[in-house]
C-alpha cells in the first residue's frame, strides 16, 4: 500500500544479503550461554547427578544383581532426564529473562520476524543436549563393561534423547513466551517434568493395568523410557517397538507448531499479546 | 490584519515545517485494550530534520503511542506511514527507524562494540561493516575510548549513549526516544539534548522525544503535540502550541510573575515591591532560595499582558534599588503552564 507523498529513504536502505536473524540471535545467545557460564553450571550438575547414579548403579547390592544391559538403560535413561532439565530451565527463561533484563523490546524492533527470533533462541537452548549426550558416554562405558549393549544404548539415547529434548524445550519455550516472569515459566515448567517423571515411580501393578498403559503410551518420558527398555535392554527389533515413539513425536510435531505457527507470530513486549490472551478473554466471555 | 512579528516568524516557521514532505504520518490510530482506550484517534505528522516532543501526563497514552508507531503494538484501528511505508509492512518499518526504549536494559558482559555490531548484524549489514559503522557511532556519541568495555561498567549516561548509538546503527528516517534524559544529571542532559539536536539537523531525520522535563522539550523540540488521556489535547510548532496561552482565559489573566533575588536582599525587595500600586502581594515560601513571587494588583494586571507595564514596574523597582536579579520568570508563557493548564481542562 502506498501512503502520501513522503521524504525518499531509498538511499538508507541498508543491504539483506547477511545471515540470517535466526542465525544471528543463535550466535548471540549461544555465546551468552556458553561463556557466561550458566550452561558450564549446569553441565557440572548434570555431570555430579551422573556420577551419583553410576556410583550406586555400580555398587549397590541389589543394582548390581541386574543384567549390564538394563543397567545402562537405567543410566541412559538418568542421562536423558538429566539432560531434559538442563533444557527446560534454559528455555524457560530464554523469553522471560530477557523481558525482566528488558532487552527484550530492542530485539523486537530489530527488522527480523518473531519467528527467527524464536529459531535463534530454541536452538541455542537446544545445545547442551550433544555435549550432555558426551558427557554420559564414560559412564555408560563403564557400566556397560565392555557388552555391546553400549552401541546401541548411544544410538537409540542419542535419537530419543533428541526427540524428548526438543518436546521439552519447546515446552519451556512455549512457557517462556506465555510468561512475563522467569519463575513462573521455570516454576510450571519443573512442575510438569516432575509430573511427567511421576509414572515411572508408579507401583508395577498400575502400570499394568490400562490406565498404567495409557499414560505410558500418552507421556512422552515414559513411553520413551518403555521403548528404550525393549529396544535396548531387550534388543528387540524397531518394528515391535516403535509404536512407543509415537507419542514423543506426536508431540514434537504439536509443540513446534504451537511454537513457530501460533506462538511465534504472536510474540509480544508482554505476554498476555502472545496466547494465553485468546484463552483468558474466552474464559471472560465464558464467566459472563 | 497585521500579525506581531513573532507571530509572523512562527507563521513562516510553520510554512517552512509544512513544505517538507512528512517522513512519518499517523492517521486516526486507535489501541484498545478490551473497553479502555490507550489511545484515542491521534493525527499528526513529522518532517524530516525536526524534533517532535510527545507530551503528557502520566498514562497519557505516550509510550503506547510510540510502541505502536514502533510496531511493538498494533493499533486497534487505523493506520501510519514511515517514510512512505505503511504500518502493516512492519517488518519494513523497522528498517527505517530508530528506538531508545525507556527504561532499556543491556546485557552486562558484552562490549559496546560487540553490542553495536550485533544489532548492525541484525539490521542486515556484513559483519566488518556493522562493526565499523558500530565504531563510527560511538565516536560520534563521545564513547571511542570504550569501545572494548563490557557495557557493565558503564555509567547510566553512557549506557544511554549507547542505546541512541544502537538506536542510529540502521540510519534512520525516523527516531523515537522516550524518556531519554531521565536519571541523567544536569550536564549530562544538556549533551544528550544536543546530541538529538544532531540527530535531527544532521542526519535529517525526523526525531519524536517523549519526556516530562518540560524546559528540555522546549529547548530542543520544534513541534509538539500534547496527549491526555489517551487523545491529542494540542498540537502544531513549539510557537503555536505557546501561542496558545494568550488565547487561554486562565493564562491570560495570569498576574503573577517569580523574581529571584539574593537571599539577604528578600525582605528588602518584598518591602519594596509592597509599596508599588501594581503589585497586591509579594511573599516568599523559601527566603533562602531568594525566590519571591509577586501577584500583581486588577490595575497592574490590566497592563499585566506579555509586555505589560505592571512587570516593568517590578524589575524598575528592584534595579533601582540596586538589588541584583537572579532570575525573573511570567506565569503563562512556559510549556509548562501550556502544558498543565491544557491537560487540567482535558480532565475537567
Amino acid at each position: 500500500m502506498n501512503g502520501p507523498a513522503l521524504a525518499t529513504g531509498s538511499e538508507r536502505q541498508l543491504p539483506t544479503t547477511s545471515p540470517s536473524a535466526w542465525w544471528l540471535v543463535f550466535k548471540q545467545e549461544f555465546t551468552e550461554l556458553w561463556l557466561g557460564g550458566r550452561v558450564l553450571n549446569l553441565l557440572i550438575l548434570f555431570s555430579v547427578l551422573m556420577s551419583v547414579t553410576a556410583f550406586l548403579l555400580a555398587t549397590n547390592n541389589e543394582i548390581r544383581l541386574l543384567p549390564v544391559s538394563q543397567t545402562v538403560t537405567i543410566a541412559l535413561t538418568a542421562a536423558i532426564t538429566f539432560g531434559l532439565f538442563i533444557g527446560i530451565v534454559i528455555s524457560a527463561e530464554s523469553i522471560t529473562g530477557e523481558r525482566e533484563r528488558a532487552t527484550f523490546e530492542t530485539l523486537l524492533l530489530t527488522p527480523g520476524s518473531r519467528s527467527q527470533i524464536i529459531a535463534g533462541k530454541f536452538l541455542s537452548a537446544l545445545s547442551p543436549w550433544p555435549v550432555t549426550l558426551l558427557l554420559s558416554v564414560p559412564y555408560l562405558a563403564v557400566l556397560s563393561l565392555g557388552d555391546p549393549v553400549l552401541g546401541r544404548a548411544l544410538f537409540w539415547g542419542a535419537i530419543v534423547g533428541s526427540i524428548l529434548t526438543i518436546v521439552f524445550t519447546g515446552f519451556g519455550m512455549l512457557l517462556s513466551i506465555w510468561s512475563n516472569s522467569s519463575r513462573i515459566s521455570l516454576a510450571a515448567g519443573l512442575l510438569v517434568y516432575v509430573l511427567a517423571l511421576t509414572p515411572a515411580q508408579l507401583p508395577a501393578e498400575f502400570q499394568a493395568t490400562r490406565a498404567g498403559a495409557f499414560i505410558a503410551a500418552t507421556n512422552p518420558l515414559e513411553a520413551s523410557r518403555q521403548f528404550l527398555e525393549k529396544t535396548v535392554t531387550q534388543d528387540q527389533p524397531l518394528a515391535e517397538t516403535w509404536q512407543y515413539l509415537a507419542a514423543p513425536i506426536i508431540f514434537i510435531a504439536l509443540l513446534l507448531g504451537l511454537l513457530f505457527f501460533y506462538a511465534a507470530p504472536r510474540l509480544g513486549l508482554e505476554a498476555d499479546g502472545a496466547g494465553m490472551h485468546w484463552w483468558f478473554s474466552r474464559s471472560q466471555k465464558v464467566s459472563k | 490584519m497585521t500579525l506581531k512579528p513573532d507571530r509572523v516568524r512562527n507563521k513562516k516557521s510553520t510554512e517552512a515545517a509544512t513544505a517538507l514532505p512528512p517522513v512519518l504520518i499517523a492517521n486516526n490510530l486507535r489501541k484498545t485494550y478490551g473497553s479502555r482506550e490507550a489511545i484515542r484517534g491521534l493525527s499528526f505528522s513529522l518532517q524530516s530534520g525536526r524534533v517532535l516532543g510527545l507530551l503528557g501526563p502520566n498514562g497519557a497514552g505516550k509510550t503506547t503511542t510510540i510502541r505502536v508507531l514502533t510496531t511493538i503494538l498494533k493499533p486497534s484501528s487505523g493506520e501510519f506511514f514511515v517514510d512512505g511505508t505503511g504500518s502493516e509492512h512492519a517488518e519494513q518499518i523497522r528498517r527505517k527507524i530508530g528506538v531508545l526504549p525507556e527504561g532499556q536494559g543491556f546485557p552486562k558482559g558484552v562490549t559496546a562494540i560487540e553490542y553495536l555490531t550485533y544489532f548492525g548484524e541484525l539490521y542486515g549489514r556484513p559483519a566488518a561493516e556493522a562493526r565499523k559503522v558500530g565504531l563510527e557511532q560511538l565516536s560520534e556519541l563521545g564513547l571511542q575510548n570504550r569501545t572494548d568495555s563490557a557495557i557493565g561498567t558503564f555509567s547510566h549516561g553512557m549506557r544511554q549513549r549507547l542505546g541512541i548509538a544502537r538506536a542510529l546503527i540502521n540510519n534512520p528516517r525516523v527516531v523515537f526516544l522516550d524518556e531519554p534524559t531521565l536519571g541523567l544529571d544536569p550536564r549530562g542532559q544538556q549533551e544528550l539534548l544536543e546530541i538529538i539536536r544532531q540527530i535531527a539537523r544532521q542526519r535529517n531525520a525526523g526525531v519524536i522525544l517523549s519526556s516530562h522535563l518540560l524546559s528540555e522539550m522546549e529547548s530542543v523540540c520544534d513541534d509538539v503535540v500534547i496527549m491526555n488521556a489517551g487523545a491529542i489535547v494540542a498540537s502544531g510548532t513549539l510557537a503555536e502550541v505557546m501561542g496558545r496561552a494568550p488565547e487561554n482565559g486562565a493564562l491570560r489573566n495570569a498576574a503573577r510573575v517569580r523574581v529571584r533575588v539574593p537571599p539577604e536582599s528578600v525582605g528588602q525587595a518584598q518591602q519594596i515591591l509592597k509599596k508599588l500600586p501594581a503589585v497586591e502581594q509579594a511573599s516568599s515560601t523559601d527566603r533562602s532560595s531568594g525566590w519571591l513571587t509577586v501577584t500583581l494588583t486588577e490595575k497592574g494586571k490590566g497592563a499585566a499582558s506579555p509586555d505589560g507595564l505592571g512587570k516593568n514596574k517590578v524589575l524598575e523597582a528592584l534595579i533601582d534599588a540596586k538589588i541584583p536579579i537572579a532570575g525573573f520568570e511570567t506565569e503563562g508563557n512556559r510549556l509548562q503552564d501550556v502544558f498543565l493548564e491544557l491537560t487540567s481542562k482535558a480532565i475537567q
